[in-house]
């Protein structure tokens, strides 16, 4: 049976409880928003470059409408980030937390990468909204012509480095998630909890955030 | 190695196609750069450790 203590952060007054004890560490919603954007990142991943290695299918479809899934997938993350988590316990870094003196509910290299997930997915979203202007759909009509040709050019450029760096930062994420010493974290974010025990390794549990 | 793809417009000016993508194989590895040097690390401070 799991203690729930909360989904977004570890709070000052953590009820006395066994080193053995499960604490939630991520909310089943958040869960499966992790995986539905891992699915949709590799999908979009797969559809971008194998057409580029050479593998022959018709990628473009595949490729918007999963474009429009991480779009969509991305605003749901930020609404909830905003109203439903604390954003600071993610986003901001204190000096302290270098150090590894005073860790909150993620260490230094989980928020490094998060930062990192962050500017890729918004590079790809952001540029990728736009270029679904290019697209005919059922919804809407192409329009190529909004923007100038050197707009679209960078626009192309910012989508394809972003990409670029998907695949470094998907092929990092996934091997550090892999190693025995991220069991407790991929178990989190897979089961959705973690042992007490296997907090106080890593974590200060007195820090709001 | 290139690192924009470029084209020509109807006028015969260049125009910026997107990145080029020779610089897949160095996403990739640098990707690996970071995984290898990693996993050599923890290995000699585990045998260190040890």
């Amino acid at each position: 049976m799991a203690t729930v203590v909360d989904s977004s952060g570890i709070p000052a007054a953590t009820p006395p409880a066994s080193a053995g004890s499960r604490i939630i560490r991520h909310a089943g919603i958040d869960r499966v928003y992790h995986w539905l954007t891992a699915a949709t990142v590799l999908t979009l991943m797969f559809t971008a470059f194998l057409p580029i290695l050479g593998v022959k299918f018709d990628w473009v479809v595949i490729h918007w409408v999963a474009g429009c899934v991480l779009i969509a997938l991305t605003l749901f993350h930020i609404l909830r980030a905003l109203f439903w988590q604390r954003v600071r316990a993610m986003l901001w870094l204190a000096p302290q937390e270098v150090t590894g003196h005073r860790v909150g509910k993620y260490t230094v290299a989980q928020k490094l990468m998060h930062w990192a997930m962050t500017f890729m997915v918004l590079g790809v979203t952001i540029t990728g909204a736009f270029m679904l202007m290019k697209m005919d759909t059922p919804f809407w009509k192409r329009d190529p012509y909004t923007l100038s040709q050197a707009t679209w050019g960078v626009i192309y450029v910012i989508h394809g480095l972003s990409a670029l760096c998907a695949v470094t930062f998907v092929m990092i994420h996934v091997y550090f998630s892999l190693i025995p010493q991220s069991r407790p974290y991929l178990r989190a974010m897979i089961k959705g909890w973690i042992t007490r025990q296997e907090l106080l390794e890593h974590h200060h549990t007195d820090i709001d955030g | 190695m290139q690192l924009f793809r470029m084209g020509h417009d109807v006028y015969g000016q260049p125009v910026l196609e997107g990145v080029s993508w020779d610089l897949l194989a160095v996403a990739f590895g640098v990707a690996v750069v970071v995984i290898l040097a990693h996993a050599l690390f923890s290995l000699f401070r585990g045998k260190r450790g040890a």
